[in-house]
């Protein structure tokens, strides 16, 4: 009932909230706040909710509207409630009743995807999660092509994501598989490897990965202040939370037949998106890239095959998104005042606005890894994980970039908050009480997480369970094992 | 018994053809009633459109009602069960739908022609669907085909007559094909029935004749190469003609190429001889879709969309498997909603239901009509295959037992199109929903709101279709 709740209940008052008349835009957004809350308090009080589950197909392959907290996605859930409600409340401006109502749509479509313990389920919500950021899109970006170019880039990964879904049903004759494990040898080799590469795809398109990432700059500068928030917060995660829910689970000889390209793609994206983030004069798209960064991180523990990285990446994907919406809410608010996000112009601003210098300052801080913010736990464990299982090379690249972090994040505070004060920039009042509300739950949850990490390492751990030999070692099996169960 | 008497008709084998028979004959009724009329007025029109709908209603719950049965009628010239039941329904609904577009089309003192011939047309395509020997087909094709030449030329707009020309040629040609073939069919068998075509040694002239009958067949459903007539005749037809076209020509034709594909050949050269078929549903979906990106058009969009979409449904029966027939009923289904949807949502945007809608009619639609945007949007996102929409599910199964059946190639081409089809489709969402200047957009209002009717069931069907697919279940066996 809860998990129902939690996907049907933002979808359908998103929907309703058309129904209120466009000038009332404060309403649409009050109804959204609510929605934002009503889901956190929900997701807390009620964490152990059983599944619901209808039947949905039951031929070529069994299928069924199955939904449920897994290891992984309760703690998601909950970070997206909080996005929701932080993004709800930065709402603003005359087409506030679009924005609000589509901000609950996407929550409902990506709750969807995390709770989905189907696998044709999880791809409907993965496609049906692309239409309310293109509609926003459309709606607010400057340039028309940017809602093309999100489109085209992760429609085509969920196209990949349905042909591979569509063989994994037939080979396994059931998608209602999330959480539970195949038989041995029902994938085989051959078919594997095809089912990989579609899931792949759409994987590393959103969250992106390194060649994939082109569209992400540009969607995140152009998309209004909340919903990007969200959209790098959660929906960035969901590639991320498919290789840790499919790949390990059902694909382990083939995720560890990729793990070389894999670290390759990550590796890079870690070293590109800190350089690119040293000298972009777009503030959005600096923390755009730095997102790049953090998630090449990501992917480099998640292909390991190391229980201890892999418990650091469920760490990560928390505190990146608990960061990450709170950087995207303060530029947004940086934006309001000044009207311009070029850190050319930018300048002083902390001078008068010292409570939202202190917010970026704490976004800031916990993407840099400062030791007790969410960030550091995470890229700790990653780390160590890392070198404990013998990728020196990975680990010391992430490093770098770890280090090349804390230069671009106070480039982007210096660069905003310090240094003389602009004179021909418009002057406005500091944070106002809604802004500090939508913010204030995202910095203590980061801040909590930093101090201990525990909760979201014994879940990341109960993700070993169901599917032992994904976990056991990724490495240890021998490429031929599945050979003879190819079809 | 004596063996000869087993051919005479009984009155079950009336009952099979008596849904069909109905349609065929409320035309004769509309005419009669419509003489009495001195002077035109919009009391003819209702009284024409209101006896045909009652009499379609009448129809639909008669084939309904023989759903379960299976019968093999007149010696096997129509087998009736879940399969034609079904294409049949997908008819009856085309058409009525039609007639709610149609109430505001046209002259008054013609409607209960224009009416009589949509009836006649479709009671055509309700032959086809049960239709199992090459007789029966050809007769319910030329009663399909004839009475839509005359529909097409029913409009004031000079393109009408072209249209109407231009498929009156190309139609009769493929019709010519068809016969051709039939004929060649016949000549090597010495039958008409296609049961009697599946036990036949394959000779040079029984591959002649196939591939003769199946050009005919690709031409109907204008499958690439031969689709280029499609998009003129829809462009220059009336609106509710487009509609019903772009549905009803489709699900005969496709009961036929389901027959021959399933039951009509040698089993042991089926794969050969319809992977040409397979060749023509991959062009179509790639061809169909790439063309339909230049277009300005809506008639014309919606007639390269079709296009596309019948390579969808022709891909669901590679393997010839009884899920991939199932499925790709399913997907007609769908498309018959979709797209009806999509037209319905055309008619109410044009004054007299029947005006050239282009795309820049569509921009900034959703601030000025928000429940039609709404509507638009979900039938463009159903066509373009994603959730949560019947585009989607069926989709996906066609997927799976195209892949299940060995054509990953297939496969991998509907996928290839569905990437190319979402530019389109979501072409007319975004200009629906861009910000625009209102004053330079023409709003014309359709004073007919029956297709608000249509708009709301195709809606829901399209949604309800996806979340729970139903599908026939007794579809086998397609002849005997």
């Amino acid at each position: 009932m809860t998990v129902t709740a939690l996907v049907l209940g933002p979808l359908v008052i998103g929907l309703l909230l058309y129904l209120v008349p466009r000038e009332h835009g404060g309403i649409a957004r009050l109804v959204a706040v609510a929605v934002g809350a009503i889901s956190f308090g929900l997701a807390l009080y009620d964490p152990a909710a059983g599944d619901a589950s209808v039947r949905w197909l039951s031929r070529p392959f069994a299928a069924s509207f199955h939904l449920g907290f897994g290891p992984v996605s309760y703690w998601i859930v909950v970070l997206l409630a909080l996005a929701t409600f932080g993004a709800a409340l930065a709402v603003t401006g005359p087409r506030s009743r679009a924005l609000a109502a589509q901000l609950l749509i996407l929550q409902g479509a990506m709750n969807g995807v995390f709770l989905a313990k189907d696998l044709l389920l999880f791809a409907l919500f993965w496609d049906l999660m692309l239409i309310p950021v293109f509609l926003v899109l459309v709606e607010f970006a400057p340039h028309g092509r940017t809602a093309w170019k999100y489109l085209i880039y992760n429609l085509a990964g969920g196209l990949a994501l349905l042909l591979a879904t569509a063989a994994f049903g037939y080979l396994a004759t059931t998608t209602d598989v999330i959480g539970k494990s195949l038989p041995a040898g029902t994938i085989g080799s051959v078919w594997g490897a095809w089912i990989f590469a579609g899931f792949a795809f759409a994987f590393l398109i959103k969250t992106p990965v390194f060649p994939f990432h082109t569209w992400m700059p540009e969607t995140y500068a152009e998309l209004p202040a909340p919903m990007v928030a969200v959209v790098s917060a959660v929906q960035s995660k969901a590639g991320l939370y498919g290789f840790l829910i499919v790949g390990l689970p059902f694909l382990a000889p083939e995720m560890a037949r990729a793990q070389t390209l894999m670290f390759a793609l990550g590796a890079i994206a870690l070293i590109y998106g800190a350089l690119a983030s040293l000298v972009e004069r777009d503030a959005k798209r600096v923390v755009a890239y730095s997102s790049l960064s953090h998630l090449g991180l990501i992917v480099l523990a998640v292909f390991s095959g190391s229980n201890l990285a892999i418990a650091g990446a469920v760490v990560y994907i928390v505190a990146h998104g608990l960061f990450s919406a709170v950087l995207f809410l303060a530029l947004g608010a940086v934006e309001q005042r000044e009207e311009t996000r070029d850190l050319a112009r930018l300048g002083g601003l902390g001078a008068r606005n010292p409570k939202l210098a202190g917010a970026l300052m704490l976004g800031a801080l916990a993407a840099l890894g400062l030791p007790g913010l969410a960030g550091f736990s995470g890229e700790i464990l990653i780390l160590t994980g890392l070198y404990r299982a013998g990728f020196v090379w990975p680990a010391l690249v992430a490093l770098v970039a770890v280090v090349l972090a804390s230069a671009y994040m106070l480039r982007l505070f210096q660069g905003i908050m310090n240094g003389p004060e602009v004179p021909d920039l418009p002057e406005r009042r500091d944070m106002t009480w809604t802004e500090a509300l939508a913010i204030a739950p995202l910095v203590a949850g980061f801040v909590l997480l930093g101090i201990n990490p525990a909760p979201l390492v014994a879940r990341a751990a109960a993700l070993a369970q169901p599917a032992p030999p994904a976990l056991v070692s990724v490495r240890a099996v021998p490429e031929d094992s599945h050979a003879a169960g190819a079809r | 018994m004596l063996p000869a008497l087993a051919n005479i008709p009984t009155g079950a084998d009336y009952a099979a053809l008596l849904p069909a028979f109905v349609v065929a004959v409320t035309p004769l009724l509309i005419l009669f009633v419509d003489l009495f009329y001195r002077e035109s007025g919009p009391w003819r029109r209702v009284v024409a459109v209101g006896l045909a709908l009652v009499w379609l209603i009448v129809a639909g719950a008669l084939q309904a009602g023989q759903y379960p049965h299976d019968y093999v009628a007149f010696g096997g010239a129509f087998v009736q069960g879940g399969f034609s039941i079904v294409l049949s329904e997908i008819v009856i609904v085309a058409t009525i739908a039609t007639l709610l577009l149609s109430i505001g089309v046209g002259r008054d003192d013609q409607v209960a022609g224009t009416t009589s011939l949509l009836l006649w047309s479709a009671s055509g395509a309700m032959l086809m669907s049960g239709a199992s020997n090459l007789m029966t087909v050809f007769l319910g094709l030329e009663l399909l085909s004839l009475a839509l030449y005359c529909l097409c030329a029913m409009s004031t707009r000079r393109t009408a007559r072209e249209s109407a020309l231009k498929y009156l040629i190309l139609s009769s040609m493929a019709s010519g094909f068809l016969l051709y073939g039939s004929a060649l069919l016949f000549g090597a068998t010495g039958s008409v029935a296609f049961a009697a075509l599946a036990s036949a040694t394959v000779t040079p002239l029984l591959a002649l004749g196939a591939g003769l009958f199946m050009v005919g067949l690709a031409f109907k459903l204008s499958l690439v190469p031969f689709h280029a007539w499609t998009p003129d005749v829809y462009e220059g037809a009336p609106l509710p003609v487009t509609a019903f076209m772009s549905i009803v020509t489709k699900a005969g034709t496709l009961a036929v190429l389901a027959r021959f594909a399933y039951a009509a050949l040698p089993s042991e050269h089926r794969a050969a001889v319809l992977l040409p078929l397979w060749v023509l549903a991959a062009l179509s979906m790639l061809v169909g879709n790439l063309a339909a990106l230049a277009q300005t058009d809506m008639k014309r969009l919606l007639a390269y969309s079709g296009i596309a979409q019948v390579g969808y449904i022709v891909t669901a029966f590679a393997g010839t498997s009884a899920l991939g027939l199932r499925y790709a009923i399913l997907y007609l289904a769908g498309y018959t909603f979709m797209n009806l949807g999509a037209f319905a949502v055309v008619a109410l945007m044009a004054r007299d239901g029947d005006a050239i809608v282009g795309l820049p009619r569509f921009a900034g639609l959703a601030a000025r009509r928000p429940w039609l945007a709404a509507a638009m949007t979900l039938f463009l996102i159903g066509l373009a295959g994603l959730p949560p929409t019947i585009g989607f599910t069926a989709k996906i199964l066609i997927l799976t037992t195209t892949l299940g059946a060995g054509y990953a190639w297939l496969a991998g081409t509907l996928i290839l199109g569905t990437a190319i089809s979402a530019y389109v489709y979501l072409k007319i969402v975004r200009a629906m929903f861009a910000r625009v200047d209102a004053a330079h957009v023409r709003d014309e209002r359709s004073p007919n709101v029956l297709p608000w009717v249509a708009v709301a069931v195709c809606a829901v069907a399209t949604v309800v279709l996806g979340l729970q697919p139903l599908t026939p279940s007794n579809i086998l066996p397609l002849v005997k």
